[in-house]
């Protein structure tokens, strides 16, 4: 690897041959202030912000497409470049509504934030403004301003160069320029919402979620996407208890910037659900509230008193609470046969750059906690619903509701001895149960997902938990002891300790190691 | 002096490859074919001191020496015939005239750097020129001077005619390699050059008309005949489209270092109806403009106009007399660069717009005092800092009218009105 070095701002720089002026600034903590470049697309030059003074050139040069060279000297706040920053901050606003507060992107506008920084001044543009579509349907989940649009052409290059979908062009010539549809072409590709991420000002916005939050009363919250096993890193980005967005997390190992359109709305299902706000317990004529104490003691009792048992965990399960599933049902049911819910699915090519085809975000993990049996998660389910088993214990997943062919297996369920769902809300299959346990969602607990790959990352959570439901990891961790099984570490952080203890693919791993990138498991 | 560019344009049926090798066509090619390796070309044309014709007056063979010789990739020749810049005729009268020797400058451009696809980007609007141009292409490989083995020689060369659909932009010589890859006329990010990474990231050499036309007088009479016309800098003769207030317009072979204020009152035939002259732009609409009085002393090359604070250019002058509104002028020209702006890049995008809006306002009485350093302010931010020369193109004329003719844009501002126009 040949080193290069250069001084930026009279501070030595040490980078890679090959290297551009803005990278090799960025690696030094010298931030460049740009529009249209961007890591992972084409170099388009085109919104000048960039220009910085290279000794020895006579006219600025654009630091995104300046390659490095051995002892170049770079001035990114000398006076010309102050005053060229400046001047292209005030081209770029010369036509922008001035109407930032009625503007979704507002409090994350590259246009707010550089002119605080670089220009600061009164409009010297008197001229009639020129005037462009507004809020123009791109697709589902994408609309259009065209007079808020600078014309970087991210969301251009990202759909020619990401997706190679190419349902967008710029059109016309001048301040006429603006993004456009081919025609008889709708922006409906699986990754199509990740330009309103790139888009650095209010041209392209969220149609899922404009106008329901002011950007900055959000709470962010690292976390990984529980859509399915690629394990994209995301920010859960919340307001009042309620997930307002998620957002992208950058992990060059997993989803470089991007997330898919699946998985980035997917919460609305995973938690706009009726929650449950205590135990439910079947007597005559239904399900009906009772406490913690019962409902937990009648668990531990009827299950263990009805081998053999089967034991389905949601694929959103974390590895902690796998963990502690797994030792909970070999206590109860030293027969009993346990998987982790996993189905497949056809993906498109274009699904294919992010998605996997399934929807078990962890269910790598789960197995690896010895949440597994022979022949993996079909064969059980059929046994299931032959009548193979005396009990079953369900957490997190409506089989019911996911298999059209359900009446075999919900009169399977309904003759059982005992069956105990544990969920968030009182979904099919819970209504069949003896005992229904009210749980937490993925945006409400810590753990760990391992994900296709075998990277361990972690989750934060997001939100409070409603009144009257315990963590999943708390329920397990009760039941255990009740059960008479030595006492489980009181929180996530301890059972993952234990199982760097105890699963010898993941000896030495803690949380301070898995961080906000994750860690991969050696194969 | 003996004509070089226009020495067949006036000879009976001059766009006949018949006219054409009567007169000494292919001449040079067959020299080259037969005697010069491509490496001998290349030298020859250094010699000459060829510089290209297009506006930028780079020198031709050097422009070919950057061209790699082991890239495994197709490297490719194009003529560039998009002559759009207002003022600018030249490549027009060559094209309709004399096409047969734009095809030999351009088979022996292709032959020097080993390329054997050469394009002819023509603009749109020269309907007639394309036929002239296509016909003259047919005739050419009838005779065996383009497609398989040239001459016998072994040497392929195919050239194609490509018509632009009617954008200035595609004149700048990346803008037009994107239009003609079949994209938007964007011109790219430099570096990589052309010379490199052209079209379809292929070394492509693009020459204009008139560079590529000279070619077969040089290599016929020699570098030599060539470097001994003009000035130690710029060398051979270059042609002038010479329109607006004068006696005789037209297009004008002109040796390197002709005075200027000659040629225009003795060559051109002056200003006529007995009017002054006010200003003349020597170089097409991008072109700084000179005042009348400053024009004595400029002789016609690169390093003489640019002494003067303008460029050769395109060889377009324009002339205007003294019943000429400046201010006008300035927007007519402002508007046409509005109008023409890709786009791609912010300065010109937005610099050029605002620029033709204030320009009308003070042509129509709304100027304010503020608005003619606002102009300058504005072409000193577009300068130099977009994408390709068309930001310069045209930051220089505006910020050039009101410098040299601010006490006229003073006055329509404080009159607010114009004050040229008999209309007023």
């Amino acid at each position: 690897m040949d080193l290069v070095k250069l001084t930026i701002d009279g501070r030595e720089v040490t980078t890679t041959k090959g290297r551009t002026v803005i990278q090799a600034a960025e690696e030094a903590g010298i931030a460049i202030p740009h529009y249209c470049y961007h890591p992972k697309l084409a170099i388009a030059g085109n919104c000048r912000m960039c220009l910085v003074e290279i000794e020895k050139m006579p006219k600025l040069q654009i630091a995104c497409n300046t390659q490095v060279t051995e002892g170049m000297e770079v001035r990114t706040q000398s006076p010309k470049v102050l005053q060229a920053r400046e001047a292209v901050m005030e081209f770029f606003l010369i036509n922008h509504p001035l109407d930032c507060p009625i503007c979704d992107q507002a409090g994350e506008c590259w246009l707010q934030d550089y002119y605080m920084q670089h220009d600061l001044r009164k409009s010297r543009f008197i001229e009639g403004k020129h005037h462009d579509r507004k809020r123009e349907i791109f697709g589902p989940h994408v609309v259009f301003d065209g007079e808020r649009c600078i014309k970087c052409t991210r969301c251009v290059r990202f759909l020619q160069e990401v997706t190679r979908t190419e349902e967008l062009t710029v059109v016309n010539r001048g301040d006429h320029s603006t993004i456009a549809l081919f025609p008889g072409k709708v922006l409906d590709n699986p990754l199509s919402a990740n330009i309103n991420d790139i888009c650095p000002v209010g041209a392209l916005t969220d149609r899922d979620f404009r106008f329901r939050v002011r950007v900055w009363y959000l709470q962010k919250t690292p976390s990984i996407c529980p859509g399915c096993s690629t394990g994209c890193n995301i920010s859960i980005e919340s307001y009042q208890n309620r997930i307002a967005r998620f957002k992208p997390r950058i992990n060059e190992e997993v989803n470089s910037h991007w997330i898919c359109d699946e998985g980035r709305y997917c919460f609305h299902a995973l938690t706009e659900v009726e929650r449950l706000a205590s135990p439910l317990i079947r007597q005559e004529g239904g399900l009906v509230p009772t406490d913690w104490q019962t409902a937990l003691g009648t668990v531990v009792s009827r299950l263990s008193a009805a081998p053999p048992a089967a034991g389905v965990l949601s694929g959103r399960s974390t590895n902690e609470e796998a963990f502690l599933f797994a030792k909970l049902l070999k206590q109860l049911s030293p027969q009993a046969r346990m998987e982790v819910f996993y189905r497949e699915r056809e993906l498109t090519e274009v699904e294919r750059i992010l998605k996997s085809p399934d929807r078990s975000p962890n269910f790598r993990g789960i197995r690896d906690m010895g949440v597994s049996s022979d022949g993996g998660f079909e064969p059980l389910l059929r046994e299931l619903a032959q009548g193979k088993f005396s009990s079953a214990y369900i957490v997190a997943e409506d089989l019911l509701a996911q298999f059209a062919a359900g009446q075999e297996l919900r009169d399977a369920l309904a003759k059982l001895a005992f069956l105990v769902v544990q969920d968030t809300h009182l979904s099919e299959t819970a209504r069949l149960a003896h005992v229904v346990l009210p749980a937490t969602n993925f945006a409400e607990k810590e753990g760990t997902y391992t994900n296709r790959k075998g990277r361990v990352q972690r989750l934060s959570p997001a939100l409070v938990p409603p009144a009257g439901v315990l963590q999943d990891l708390e329920i397990f961790g009760r039941l255990l002891s009740l059960a008479g099984a030595p006492s489980a570490p009181p929180n996530s952080r301890e059972v993952f300790s234990q199982i760097a203890r105890e699963v010898s693919r993941y000896q030495g791993l803690s949380y301070e190691r898995i961080g906000t990138q994750g860690v991969q498991l050696e194969t | 002096m003996e004509k070089i560019l226009l020495r067949n344009v006036d000879a009976p049926e001059s766009h006949t490859l018949a006219a054409y090798r009567s007169r000494g066509g292919y001449r040079a090619l067959e020299k080259v074919a037969r005697e010069m390796s491509p490496a001998r070309v290349i030298e020859e044309v250094k010699a000459s001191g060829l510089r290209g014709r297009g506006g930028a007056g780079f020198p031709t063979g050097m422009k070919w020496g950057f061209v790699p010789k082991d890239s495994p990739k197709p490297k490719y020749v194009v003529c560039n015939a998009d002559e759009s810049e207002p003022g600018t005729f030249k490549d027009r009268l060559l094209i309709e005239k004399d096409p047969h020797a734009i095809i030999e400058g351009t088979i022996i451009a292709a032959y020097s750097i080993g390329s054997h696809t050469a394009f002819i980007y023509i603009r749109g609007e020269l309907a007639y020129a394309s036929q002239v141009l296509q016909k003259a292409i047919d005739e050419s490989y009838q005779a065996g001077y383009l497609g398989k083995s040239i001459l016998g020689t072994g040497y392929d060369l195919d050239v194609v005619l490509h018509r632009g659909a009617g954008a200035y932009i595609c004149g700048e010589e990346t803008g037009l390699l994107s239009s003609l890859e079949g994209g938007k006329g964007w011109p790219k990010v430099k570096p990589p050059f052309p010379a490199t990474h052209g079209l379809f990231g292929c070394p492509t050499v693009v020459n204009n008309v008139e560079t590529l036309a000279a070619l077969p007088w040089i290599i016929d009479q020699g570098a030599a005949q060539y470097a001994a016309l003009g000035t130690e800098k710029s060398k051979g003769t270059k042609l002038f489209s010479v329109s607006g207030h004068i006696r005789k317009p037209g297009v004008y072979e002109v040796e390197m270092g002709y005075p200027f204020k000659r040629f225009l009152e003795e060559d051109c035939g002056g200003v006529p109806n007995g009017r002054h002259l006010k200003g003349v732009i020597p170089g097409g609409a991008s072109m700084p403009v000179l005042r009348a009085d400053e024009i004595g002393e400029v002789r016609m090359d690169y390093e003489s106009f640019q002494a003067a604070g303008t460029m050769l250019g395109s060889g377009g002058v324009i002339v205007m007399d003294e019943t000429t509104c400046m201010v006008k002028a300035a927007w007519n020209i402002a508007r046409f660069f509005a109008h023409e702006s890709c786009g791609q890049c912010s300065p010109c995008r937005e610099g050029c717009h605002w620029m033709e809006k204030i320009f009308w306002r003070v042509e129509n009485g709304q100027g304010e005092s503020a608005d003619l350093d606002l102009i300058l302010n504005i072409s000193g931010n577009i300068m130099g800092n977009t994408i390709c020369p068309f930001g310069d193109a045209a930051a220089m004329p505006a910020a050039a009218f009101i410098k040299k003719y601010r006490a006229e844009f003073e006055a329509h501002i404080a009159e607010k009105r114009c004050v040229i126009s008999a209309s007023g």
